[in-house]
This record gives C-alpha cells, structure tokens and sequence, in this order.
C-alpha cells in the first residue's frame, strides 16, 4: 500500500507532467483561437526546441545563451512553417489542412531522426542541486524551473492577449475576422504570429523537461497527444480550461500510473478521452 | 482504343497473376513484397472508403488491422483454430466493436473525429501491450501457422500470394461496387453536405456507421492475411504510426478514387525497394510526399494518370 | 382563418431562440393542400429558421409543427423528408465532392423511394441496376421539366446561380413530396427568367403540391401567392390575400414601403 510519501512523489510527477501537458495545450489553443487549427505537429517543436538546447549546449554554449537561441529558432521554425506550409491551403478544407499538420509532424519527425539519431539525449538541469527532501518525497530542483517557467508563460500570455495593442488586436482576430482586419492586424499575420507562439511554448514545454526526461525523436508525439486530450477536456477556445485541464491530467495520469498500473494508464487516459469526446465534446469549460 | 478504355484493367490483372513466376522468378522475397503491397491496397482501399467517399477522417484504422491480426494469431497459435475459421471471427469481432463505435464517434466532426479515432487505435495497441497473458505483450505472439483452407496449407509462398492476391481482387471489386451504385451517392451526398443529405431522407447516420463496418471489416481480414504471413506479431506494427502511413498510401495515390489507394500502396511499399539503405529517410520522405500532394497536386497520382489519360484520348479522337 | 383539420401544415406557437434573442416568437398559421404561401418579410425577419424549423434541421424550442395531422417537431430533417416534405435552400446546398454532377445531385432524391443496402450493390446488381435505370429516366423528366436536360453532365459550380437554383427545384421534386418548402428560389435569377420560373411553381401546383414560398421578390409572390403570411423580429405581422397584405398599413410600414410598386397589380 502507498504511504503519504508516496503520495507527495505522485503529486510531483503530476505537477510535473500536468505543467507540460498544460503549456502544450495551451499553445495548441493558442493556434486555434487564431487559425481555427490544431497543429498535429506540436509535440515536434517540444522535441526539437529540446534537442536544439542539447547540440547548443554541448557545443559549449552557456545555458541561458543556448536557452533563447532554441526558442528563437523554434519560433521561427513555426512562422516558416505557417508561412510555406499552411497558408498556401488555408482555404482547402479541414480535412485537408488536419493531413498537412500531420506531413509536418512526420517531416519534423524525420528531419530531428537524421540530425539527432535514434539515441536518447539527456539535458542538464537548469540549475545544480541536490533534489530538495519535501515530506518524506524528493523535488527536483529542476520541477520547480518547471513551475516557474509555466507560471511565467501563462503570464506572458496573459500580458501580451489582454494589455498589448498586438495580443487585443489578435484575440479580436479569432472572434471576428472582418472586425480584426479593421482592428490594424491582417489575418495572415495574425495566423504567423499565433503559430510562433505556439512553437515557440512547445519548444520551452520540452526544454524545460528535457532534464527529467529522455527525450529522442520520437519523444514529442505523446506529449501532444496528452496535450491535446487536455485541451479536450478543458475546451478548445479556453486557455484557462486547458491549462486546468493539464494540472489535472497529470495528476490523474501520475495517480493512476502510480496506484492503480503503470500498464493500463495510457489505457485510461484514452478512453478518458473517448468519454469525454462522445459524451462532452466542447470540453468543461468550452461553449457548445 | 475504345476497347482499350474500356478493358484496360485486364492489364495489370495479367501483371499481378503472371508476376511471381515472370518478374519475381520464383523468389520468396518479391513475391512477400507484393503480398505486402496487396494487404496495404486493402487497407487503403478500405480507408478510401470511409475518408475518401465519406469525409470521415480516421486517424486510426490500423486499429482494427490490430484486432483482425490478433484475433487470427492467437485464436490459432494458442487455441488451435483454423486460420479461415479464426479470420472469419476475427472480421465478426471487428464488425461488431466497429458496430458499437460507429454512432457515437462518426457523430463527431474533424479534429474531434480525428482524434477519437487515434485514441481507439492508443486504446488497442496499449492493451496488446499490456495484456501480455493474452498477446504475448511488447515481445509479440509467435509460432503462428501458416494459413490453410480446409486442411489445404499455404505455406507455400507463391500459393500465398495468390491466395492474398484474390482476396484483394475481391476487396477492389467490391468498393467498386459500392462506389458506383446509389448507395456511394449517398456517401458523397453526406461527405459533401450533410445537412442537404439528410433533408432528402437519408439516415446519415446509419449510412457513416455502415460504410465504417465496411472498411474496417476489411482491415480486419488484412490483419488475418498479415498475421499469417509473418508468423509472428508485434505490436509495433498496429500504432498510429501505421495508421498515418496508410492515410499518406491514400493521399499520395489519390483519395476518393479506389485506384489512387491502390496506387498508393504500391509506390510506399515499393520506394524503400529503389532507394535501399534509405530507412532512416522514410520518416522525412513519407512526410515531405505528403506535404509535396497537399500543396501540388491533391488529386494525387491518379488524377495525374487520368488528367493524362484523358488528354490522350482526345487527341485520338480528333 | 383555415379549419386547422384541413390544413396540410399547420404551424402552432412557434418559439426559438438563438442566445437570448428571439429569432421566432410564438408564430402561428395554416397551409392549405394544393395552395401557394408566401414567407415574406424584411431580412433576419426569422423566415429560414422557420423553414428549418418545420423540416427538422433545427427545432423549435416551443410549440407544435404538424404536417399531415401528426407533429413533426422533433423529427430528424431524414424523418420528416420521408413523410413528404421536401425543399430549396436559400445557400445553394449542392453536391460536389468528387466531380458530382447535376444528374447526380437530382438522383439523390430517388434515396426515399430506393434506399440500397451495402449487401445488395455488392451482390444484387441487377436489382439495383433497375431502380436505378428508372430513378435516372425520372430524374431526365425532371431536368427537362425545369429546362435544363443539357446540363445532367455538368457539375452544378459550372452553371449560372439561377440553373443552379432550378438543379435544387429538379431535386426536391425526386422525392414525389407532398409539400414544397421554396428558401429564396428566385433570388438571383433576371426578369426572364423569374417569369419561368413562375411557370413552373404554377405547373408544380397543377400537380397538387403545396407550395410554402420563402420569398423577396415582391412581384412574383404577388403574382402566384394564394395567400400570405408576414414575419418581423420573429413576429407574425399578417397574415392574408395578397390584397390584404397590400393594404395593411403595418406591413407597409415595416416592409412593403419601398417596393409599394408591386402591390399595383391585376387581380
């Protein structure tokens, strides 16, 4: 039977898990509210703004320096890839633009198997310490990084969408297309700035937990998958409801892999999904 | 050259029949290629169904390739079923979750859709993982028999190939059928709106349910034929992963035309073939052909072929 | 006012509303069998949510819809096209995926009469054969009867809006329905050609179709309508012959005011 010190570890597994599910989810909503899209190759810019630190570190840049290099160049990663990829069929139908952002997950996917090999890579930890004893369970210093990095994300978003011109002219842009055109901000830019800002989150998503994880290439597809499992719980326009959601899932997802089986967890969580789907599909907190 | 438009498919009729003892000259390994290419055309084909004539995106049809594949090897490997009798259950089996399924999830729209069937196809491979008593787990099942009718054993590979080969036939005659007949009116009539559809009496919901037993009844004898093959399974081969391939066999070779899946297959099972130690690029490539139909040319290699085809014909009848 | 037991249609306290706003508000009336009812009224007046009200598409939060005596509200749009109720849309609704063309968007109407299984287009070719041999000769007899019998071949986005809207008329009629509901047929469609068309709602009426005509073009509702009904902000306004609507003074302020010129017509 699990003791109370096993059910603090399980809370920071959670948290740990839910804070990447939540920034996952949350840039996917990010790129929805704006381009009515969900991008199916998130979880690769988790993997390559990951590994971009790794190369970057280990060709003896400091970290900070090798931190924002990866995040710039995942941001731009994502811009070129609206740019070249998803504006030429905006107008092609759903269908059409879902099987795209799957090629560019597959495309992604490939590129980072030639760069980086099949092999695992391990990032340092942000900072160097000892895991820190909380009741009776160990915190990674680096889960704390985790915290810190999302809360300041959540903030930055909450920044930019609500008190700068830019943010309010976009979220006008994802309610009413005409009104934002009148608002001083074209769609397509909108749509390229929406969809650098999701890379650009799910490049820190997987940098942020690359030192826990062993991340390879093949590491981003589940992520995106639990990321968008929350957003489907928490609502497809609500940033508030996924990020919820994430917190939540990862707990749920830690308990379970941690009480009841490790086996069946993905098991649960996806047929938790498939509940959710058939029986609520606009999330707990989304509009019908 | 009227007949020719009209009896051109006697031609690659000829070509899949003569090829294991003119091309392939006897040798186990070109005839495992094409018996491989001709359970993706059924895979595809089955999925052009749904997705091409439908409009109902599944991201996760080797589901039920799982299902069908694992039914066959461990109702014959463990308990000692005949493998036709042993396909048979597994194509029941498969047509009654697909049954079950069908209403609720069709209901859903896009990505909503999309997702749901990618979740079923997690839901399978992480119970073939985790029920390893019953599959053999992350290991795989083995010593799986080869496939015999009757007390007639197809161990031979050519016998094999022929076996698959005429179930394949069988599978493209059908979903030709079905195409061309009202009842795949009907099915472009939902794909194209559904709303209109129903406004002229069509059950749409039942017709999606029907066409998705249809497709997925046929991945599960895909299954069945593979299982047998190989011999032994992993379930490596039943992810999402396999799911997103057969979508790029459908797009590259042209949705909603029966052919273009065909074609597909052929060129995705082929192109590892030309292009030798190039496995590590299949990911990139899959991708990038994926990317090169969408942007260039969404009809695909069959509407390439046709948009050919025709232009030829009008010039001979000037 | 019509004996509701003779009505073919009867709409009784109809309510829905859209967030707050009432997109239809306690709306009432009669359609008689073999009778022309025009749906006027100024845009966003509620009259296409009526329509797809009464076929099912988006019901009603109150009241009663009956078609043929029995209440359709909450029946499918499939259910209620079974029992004989057929219509246009206002938003051509065609069929387009994989180079449908116009024939094929007509022969859908067949579903009704002629609904396959899977197992019998597999293996009962030639019973489908024939049901669909004499689906195409009705659905040939149609095109010609709206004029357009050269255009089975073509995909409806080739032809002109108002060949388009006569494709949706050739397809409505398939289903052999009791009832028309008409979203807007004559919109987009020049002097001319609204003159035949007006031909041919007279023809569908000699036929014994009843007709409910969603409609903005003043002249041919004064032309063909047997009586009318006036929405505004989801309110009945009047309801009566064209001569009374002319003359209501409420109608002529909400609505008519601009287009008075078509009440001055022969009787």
């Amino acid at each position: 039977m699990a003791d109370f010190s096993h059910i603090v570890q399980f809370f920071f597994s959670g948290l740990t898990s839910g804070s990447m599910y939540a920034l996952i989810a949350v840039s996917l909503v990010i790129v929805y509210k704006v381009s009515l899209l969900i991008c199916f190759a998130q979880g690769e810019f988790f993997v390559i703004g990951a590994l971009t630190m790794v190369t970057l570190v280990s060709k003896g840049l400091p970290m900070p320096l090798a931190f924002v290099l990866s995040i710039l160049i995942s941001t731009v990663l994502g811009a070129l890839v609206q740019r070249l990829l998803i504006k030429p069929i905006q107008n092609a139908g759903v269908g059409n633009l879902i099987v795209m952002t799957i090629a560019i997950s597959l495309a992604l996917r490939g590129a980072a198997l030639l760069i980086w090999g099949k092999e695992s890579h391990i990032l340092k930890p942000f900072s160097s310490g000892a895991p820190i004893p909380v009741l009776g369970a160990t915190l990674q210093p680096q889960v704390l990084w985790i915290i810190g990095i999302t809360i300041v994300v959540l903030g930055m978003i909450w920044l930019f969408f609500e008190k700068t011109k830019l943010g309010i002219a976009m979220r006008a842009c994802a309610e009413n297309r005409l009104g934002a055109s009148l608002m001083g901000i074209s769609t397509d830019k909108a749509a390229l700035l929406a969809w650098a800002w999701g890379s650009g989150i799910g490049a820190l998503a997987g940098m942020a937990v690359a030192p826990l994880l062993f991340m390879q290439y093949g590491s981003g597809v589940m992520p995106m998958v639990k990321g968008f499992i929350a957003v489907s719980i928490g609502g497809l326009s609500s940033i508030v409801g996924s990020v919820v959601a994430g917190l939540l899932l990862g707990t749920v997802e830690a308990y379970t892999i941690g009480l009841i089986s490790s086996k069946f967890s993905d098991t649960i969580v996806f047929s938790l999904l498939m509940v959710v789907l058939i029986f609520k599909p606009s999330g707990l907190f989304g509009k019908g | 050259m009227k007949l020719l438009k009209q009896f051109w498919w006697i031609f690659p009729l000829a070509f899949i029949a003569l090829y294991p003892v003119t091309l392939a000259g006897g040798s186990p390994y070109w005839s495992g290629l094409l018996i491989f290419v001709g359970i993706y055309v059924i895979l595809a084909v089955g999925l052009d169904l749904l997705m091409g004539y439908t409009g109902q995106i599944s991201v996760g049809h080797a589901a039920y390739f799982a299902i069908g594949a694992y039914t066959s090897g461990i109702l014959t490997a463990k308990y000692g079923f005949s493998p036709l009798g042993a396909m048979v259950i597994g194509m029941v089996l498969t047509g009654v979750v697909a049954w079950a399924l069908g209403r609720p999830v069709l209901a859903l729209k896009e990505y909503y859709l999309a997702m749901a069937t990618l979740a079923f196809n997690e839901i399978v491979v992480t119970l073939i993982i985790g029920l390893e008593w019953l599959t053999g787990g992350a290991s795989g099942l083995r010593d799986i028999p080869s496939f015999s009718i009757f007390g007639l054993v197809l161990s031979n590979h050519v016998h094999y190939y022929y076996f698959v080969w005429a179930i394949v036939v069988i599978v493209i005659a059908c979903s030709l059928a079905v195409v061309r007949s009202p009842f795949g009116r009907t099915l472009v009539a939902i794909h194209s709106d559904e709303i209109a559809a129903r406004a002229f009496g069509v059950d749409t919901a039942k017709y999606k349910t029907r066409i998705f037993v249809l497709a997925s009844v046929f991945a599960s004898m895909a299954g069945s034929l593979f299982t047998h093959y190989m011999g032994f399974l992993a379930p490596d081969d039943f992810g999402v992963l396999t799911s997103i391939n057969v979508l790029v066999m459908l797009f590259l070779g042209g949705i909603g035309t029966i052919y273009g899946p065909i074609l597909g297959a052929f060129f995705m099972k082929l192109l590892p073939e030309l292009t030798y130690q190039i496995h590590d690029y299949e990911l990139l490539l899959s991708g990038l052909i994926l990317i090169v139909v969408l942007v260039f040319m969404p009809r695909g290699l069959f509407g390439i072929f046709t948009t050919i085809w025709e232009k030829m014909f009008s010039k001979a009848d000037k | 006012m019509t004996d509701t037991r003779d009505a073919i249609l009867s709409v009784q306290n109809v309510t829905k509303t859209f967030e707050g706003i009432h997109a239809l508000e306690d709306v009432s009336f009669d359609v008689r069998p073999g009778h022309i009812k025009a749906l006027i009224g100024p845009n966003g007046a509620g009259k296409t949510t009526l329509l797809n009200a009464i076929n099912g598409i988006m019901p009603p939060d109150r009241g009663h819809i009956l078609f043929l005596g029995s209440d359709v509200v909450g029946n499918s749009a499939d259910k209620v096209a079974g029992l004989g109720l057929s219509r246009t849309f206002q938003l051509i609704r065609m069929f387009t995926i994989n180079n449908a063309t116009v024939l094929d968007n007509v022969l859908l109407g067949a579903h009704l009469q002629f609904k396959p299984t899977l197992f019998e287009s597999i293996f009962r070719r030639r019973k489908v054969n024939k049901a669909e041999k004499e689906a195409r000769d009705k659905a040939m007899e149609l095109l010609r009867f709206v004029g357009l019998e050269n255009a089975a071949d073509a995909t409806p986005g080739s032809l002109p809006f108002g060949n388009q809207r006569l494709v949706e008329l050739a397809r409505a009629l398939m289903t052999d329905p009791k009832m028309l509901l008409l979203d807007e047929p004559a919109s987009g469609l020049n002097d001319t050609e609204v003159e035949g068309f007006t031909e041919l709602l007279l023809s569908i009426r000699q036929k014994g179709i009843t007709i409910l005509l969603v409609e903005h073009n003043m002249k041919l509702v004064m032309n063909i309508a047997d009586d009318i009904v006036v929405l505004d902000f989801g309110k009945k306004l009047a309801e009566g012959t064209p001569q009374a609507i002319c003359a209501n003074p409420q109608v002529i302020e909400a609505y008519l005011g601009t287009t008075l010129t078509e009440c001055r017509f022969e009787p």
